[in-house]
């Protein structure tokens, strides 16, 4: 194992679909990561579309079933919508964003801003993607077996032992794609600290590439933890032991504790490199340095990796924790406001006197700094344990962590497909099919999750299909009506914007308009020093940085 | 049970708030009224953070654009002391927010989790898909019925998966644990029917895991305890939640 | 195992007792008495019982004769062993066995810490009766001062408040004495049913983690060391016993194996670049 791996791989020249899946090019890793992940975003977003519609009035809709694949309707509505839930959920967090961020946009990105060929270890970065691909198919055989899955991404115990759905398909998801990203984690976490181009100190590096250090950080130290739960709940079901069994000895509350102790932290693996694309299209849209990088790296990125393995009881607010441990970490949720607030000014303060020039990729940008706001302001009640214990599973948590995971993360993702689509295929996604799928994504997603939140202070309950007169009261289920038809009508408009989007895309990159080199204007290493699009080796000759240059040194 | 406030909480976090709870035994807080009030409060510190950053990003976006093509934004180069200003100012302010929430958040932890001296004690347990509830005595029933001006605590566990007690309408929730048992108090200060549901996934009849919550005044409570007393008379199914799900 | 041989063992207690009764009062000895007893009389339906209160109105009155309401009892976690003081079998067992406990409690101090409180369910037993009861059981002083003997005042009370916490006895005539479960009821500050161990299998570490478990909402900071002990074990209502906490052991374990991933993977590329680069060294010097 070298790092010469580049050599034999044929990258972008190379004709075969064998020469993909054996591929060990870190640009070719990084697509097929792309595609797996937007695989399971559509199926995940069509189990959403199921959801909404279940959802749009009280009662069945009848409908829910077809989509889980249940096409005979053997399954009753609630036993179907509990398993699109749990598609929707574990896809979206397992399959989509953890693998957007951390396989796509990592695998492309990190080596190419730090002036590497490629990353340190290229054959475990291919393992890496096929264990991805294995756990997707593995995902995706939900739909096809009879005994669903329906434990919802957490897989609580007892009900995962308990249940007669396949809580198996759940744990070897979660193993599979645990032990891909840490894979990946190794991987990246030692290109970016062996790897960097000469010269290249560590207030240079992108913010991108600080994200994904810290992000990958935390995931490495915490997933073994999450594996271990599942597979101590495997034994449990199929094994006959009592590890969560409270008449054995067990307890479902501890089960409760170690899912989150890694649960909680993998939201910063969302959000950390969400906001380092972020960081990066802004800066380099406005062209402007980033405002207090220091600040914002070894306070708020770095201090959020410390600060995310001591808040993981907020998930457990209502969950027969000790009073005193719900009030410690109350205060320690809390403090999650300084990490992000130095963050937030600093990506606040990088507009400041820049000079803006709006693509689609700046455009969604934008609307990340919209969405990073609302949903970091709903958090802070969250934060509180005395206001959750009325908004715990509530609609209002639903909407909040929809803001911040969901959209933020995700539109991120998608804005960095925008703007790095010239250097993949030398070609522009940046059109007006991408601009109308844009605000209708805008006015999709304000009118699904804005509904919500207020059905949410109403105490509208999470994972519900019915809100009956008879299960919520007679005025609530009239006025819930009202918000659910709206949120539906919110995720249709949603899905047109993302399927235009998504069209725009496999249209643009094989007939889009070309564009010149580094048409975004960029000082960073992907525009300026490699092939374009980037080729095998990334870069034609090597790469060395002097002492003052930065990522984000527009003005002289 | 008075001296519970005091040590509540960890003794090394105590703020001058520790001695509100103390009014407590004077005067019933309802949990539901101060919620209520300190989500007014709470919303406010958001809008107050939430215009100014809304307000700026737009302004900034607007105001930046670019005038011409290829023109490059101002460096903006903190001196060191800025750099820290920009560190320690910042934060001193979300730290102070953040105490101020912690307060509020605090007072009214201790209204939630500190229960008044002579409530009624109801036990609740959790069963797919059911509640039941367990007023002691033999009496039990399938709904939540309380006296209008008594505190009640609930006493709760489940019977197989962990199941939630949410009344959305007394801002109050609690899970029930298989194993553990787990409370919550609320006071029903007026007449009111109300829907206790369930708010932890619990299977397939998860969204229709509900009952009512009737707060009766006393008079028709009274008739209610004696109709269920008559019912269950010379039957000595105390305290045994296996015999109370049998009643329904 | 544990739980359901601690039943057994009641049973088996019970039957011994009856067929003891019945062979020495001559009756046919070699009928099973088995139809006689049902054994679910003789356990605590813990999981049933958990949380519950004794009236805190309940008046007992103590073995220096005075009366006090169950409620002076609250404030600190407590020990109650419902047992009777006129007889030499297994009542007598049943407060000595855990006196013998206590001794090797150490994380809590009794007195200090948590208090100890036998209460009579024989409605004939008297402060007399108790206090040679108390010296009967020769107390370690630091016992002794922490433990009460009391008595109930009413019947009524008798008979509701140990339903209350779910205790189930009889009076076997033919041996004259009761027949009833060997049971340690741990009682958190506010008076909450938090636990129940029985004689037959809890051992001394037993004991103090229910004690701590009764008293965990009122941990203090300096006891970490006790928050930390209460984490490695958890309860087993199977078979009435602290058994330790594999799945924490094995979360611990996942997260030590993240951390040493993380060193692990950044120290092996560090050592191989190193041997790199001198062998680029050599070949630069080849050349």
């Amino acid at each position: 194992m070298t790092t010469a791996t580049y050599d034999h791989a044929p990258a972008h020249s190379g004709g075969g679909i064998g020469a993909w899946i054996f591929t060990t090019d870190h640009k070719r890793v990084g697509i097929l990561y792309l595609i797996g992940s937007m695989a399971a975003f559509i199926v995940a977003g069509l189990m959403a579309i199921g959801i909404r519609i279940e959802q749009f009035a009280p009662g069945e809709s009848g409908l829910i079933q077809y989509f889980v694949g249940d096409i005979g309707k053997r399954m009753t509505t609630g036993d179907a919508y509990n398993t699109a839930l749990y598609f929707h959920g574990a896809a979206m967090i397992l399959g989509f964003l953890i693998p957007g961020l951390t396989g796509f946009a990592a695998n492309y990105l990190v080596p190419t801003m730090i002036g590497a060929k490629d990353v340190a270890f290229p054959r475990i970065n291919a393992l890496s993607v096929w264990l991805f691909y294995c756990g997707i198919i593995l995902a995706l055989l939900t739909f096809v077996i009879p005994d669903k899955p329906d434990v919802m991404w957490t897989g609580y115990p007892p009900y995962s032992i308990k249940t007669a759905g396949n809580t198996a398909l759940y744990v070897f998801t979660v193993h599979l794609i645990g032990f891909s990203s840490i894979l990946g984690a190794v991987n990246f976490i030692t290109t970016i600290i062996y790897m960097r181009a000469p010269g290249m100190g560590w207030n240079q590096l992108n913010m991108f590439v600080w994200s994904i250090l810290t992000g990958l950080t935390i995931q490495l130290i915490f997933v073994p933890v999450l594996a271990a739960a599942v597979t101590l709940l495997l034994l449990d079901k199929y094994v006959g032991t009592g590890f969560f069994d409270s008449a054995r000895g067990g307890d479902p509350l501890l089960y409760e504790n170690l899912f989150w102790f890694y649960s909680h932290p993998a939201v910063y693996v969302i959000f950390l490199p969400a906001m380092g694309l972020v960081y990066d299209i802004v800066a380099t849209m406005a062209k402007k340095n980033i405002f207090n990088y220091k600040a914002a790296v070894y306070g708020g990125m770095c201090g959020l990796v410390v600060i995310s393995g001591e808040v993981w009881v907020h998930h457990l607010y209502v969950a027969g924790m000790p009073n005193w441990l719900r009030i410690g970490m109350t205060m320690t949720t809390l403090m999650i406001s300084l990490p992000v607030g130095l963050m937030v000014l600093s990506l606040w303060g990088t507009l400041y006197k820049g000079a803006i020039t709006y693509n689609v990729a700046m455009m969604y940008a934008g609307l990340c700094f919209v969405l990073l706001l609302f949903g970091g302001l709903t958090g802070i009640p969250l934060a509180v344990a005395s206001m959750t214990v009325h908004f715990a599973r509530t609609s209002f948590v639903h909407a909040h962590f929809h803001f911040i995971m969901a959209l933020f993360a995700a539109y991120a993702v998608f804005a960095s497909v925008y703007f790095w689509f010239p250097a993949m295929t030398g070609r522009t996604a940046d059109n007006a099919v991408s601009k109308l799928a844009f605000w209708l994504n805008v006015i999709g997603t304000q009118l699904t999750f804005w509904p919500l939140f207020i059905i949410g202070v109403d105490g509208m309950p999470r994972r519900y299909w019915d809100y009956s007169p008879e299960v919520v009261g007679a005025v609530r289920s009239e006025n819930w009506t009202f918000y659910h038809h709206l949120s539906t009508y919110g995720a249709a408009i949603t899905a047109a914007g993302i399927f235009l989007m998504i069209v725009g895309w496999v249209y643009s990159a094989f007939a889009g308009a070309h564009v010149g080199r580094n048409p975004w204007g960029s000082k960073s290493l992907e525009w300026t020093h490699a092939s374009y699009p980037i080729g095998p080796g990334n870069f034609p000759e090597e790469v060395a940085v002097s002492a003052d240059w930065t990522p984000y040194n527009y003005a002289k | 049970m008075h001296k519970w406030p005091k040590r509540l909480l960890l003794s090394s976090l105590a703020l001058p708030l520790a001695s509100l709870p103390a009014m407590a035994a004077e005067k019933i807080i309802s949990p539901t009224h101060l919620w209520n009030e300190i989500w007014q409060e709470v919303f406010y510190d958001l809008l107050l953070i939430g215009i100014p950053f809304g307000l700026a990003a737009v302004y900034m976006m607007i105001r930046y654009r670019a005038k011409s093509p290829g023109q490059v934004g101002e460096a903006v180069n903190l001196s060191p002391a800025a750099a820290w200003g920009w560190i320690l100012i910042p934060c001193a302010l979300f730290l102070a927010d953040d105490l101020l929430l912690f307060g509020k958040g605090w007072t009214l932890w201790n209204v939630q989790r500190v229960v008044p001296e002579n409530s009624v004690e109801v036990k609740v347990t959790g069963h797919q898909w059911y509640f039941d509830f367990d007023y002691g005595k033999g009496v039990t029933d399938s709904e939540l019925v309380v006296e209008v001006g008594k505190p009640v605590v609930l006493r709760m566990t489940s019977d197989d998966v962990i199941h939630s007690f949410g009344m959305t309408e007394y801002r109050l929730k609690e899970d029930l644990i298989p194993g553990r048992i787990t409370y919550l108090w609320f006071y029903p200060d007026k007449p009111l029917v109300t829907e206790v549901d369930c708010m932890e996934f619990c299977g397939t009849g998860h969204s229709q895991m509900a009952t009512k919550v009737k707060a009766l005044p006393t008079a028709e409570y009274q008739a209610w305890l004696g109709k269920h007393k008559s019912a269950s008379a010379g039957d000595l199914k105390f305290a045994s939640q296996s015999d109370g799900a049998a009643s329904k | 195992m544990g739980r359901f041989s601690s039943k057994l063992g009641v049973v088996a207690i019970a039957l011994l007792a009856v067929c003891a009764s019945a062979g020495t009062a001559g009756a046919q000895w070699w009928r099973p008495p088995v139809s006689d007893i049902d054994p679910r009389l003789m356990y605590i339906d813990e999981r049933g019982v958990l949380g519950n209160k004794i009236d805190p109105n309940t008046q007992l009155t103590d073995d220096r004769g005075r009366t006090f309401r169950w409620e002076e009892m609250l404030g600190k976690p407590f020990i109650l062993v419902l047992s009777y003081y006129t007889c030499d079998g297994s009542c007598s067992a049943v407060n000595s066995a855990l006196a013998g406990l206590l001794k090797d409690v150490k994380a809590m101090k009794p007195g200090e810490d948590f208090k100890i409180l036998t209460v009579s369910f024989d409605r004939h037993d008297t402060q007399e009766t108790a206090v040679a009861f108390k010296e009967h059981l020769s107390l370690p002083a630091s016992l002794a001062s922490a433990w009460t003997l009391a008595t109930f005042k009413s019947e009524d009370d008798l008979k509701k408040q140990t339903e209350r916490v779910g205790f189930k006895f009889f009076w076997s005539p033919q041996d004259k004495s009761f027949l009833h479960p060997g049971a340690f009821l741990f009682f958190s500050p506010e008076g909450k049913l938090s636990r129940v161990l029985y004689q037959q299998d809890a051992s001394s570490r037993d004991v103090e983690l229910a004690l701590l478990d009764a008293n965990l909402d009122h941990i203090r900071v300096t006891e970490v060391g006790n928050l930390l002990l209460t984490l490695c074990y958890s309860y087993n209502f199977k078979d009435g016993k602290y058994q330790l906490n594999i799945p924490l052991y094995v979360g611990v374990g996942a997260l030590l194996f993240g951390v040493l991933t993380l060193s692990g993977s950044l120290i092996f590329y560090k050592l191989r670049r190193k041997g790199r680069v001198m062998k680029g060294a050599n070949h630069a010097q080849m050349a």
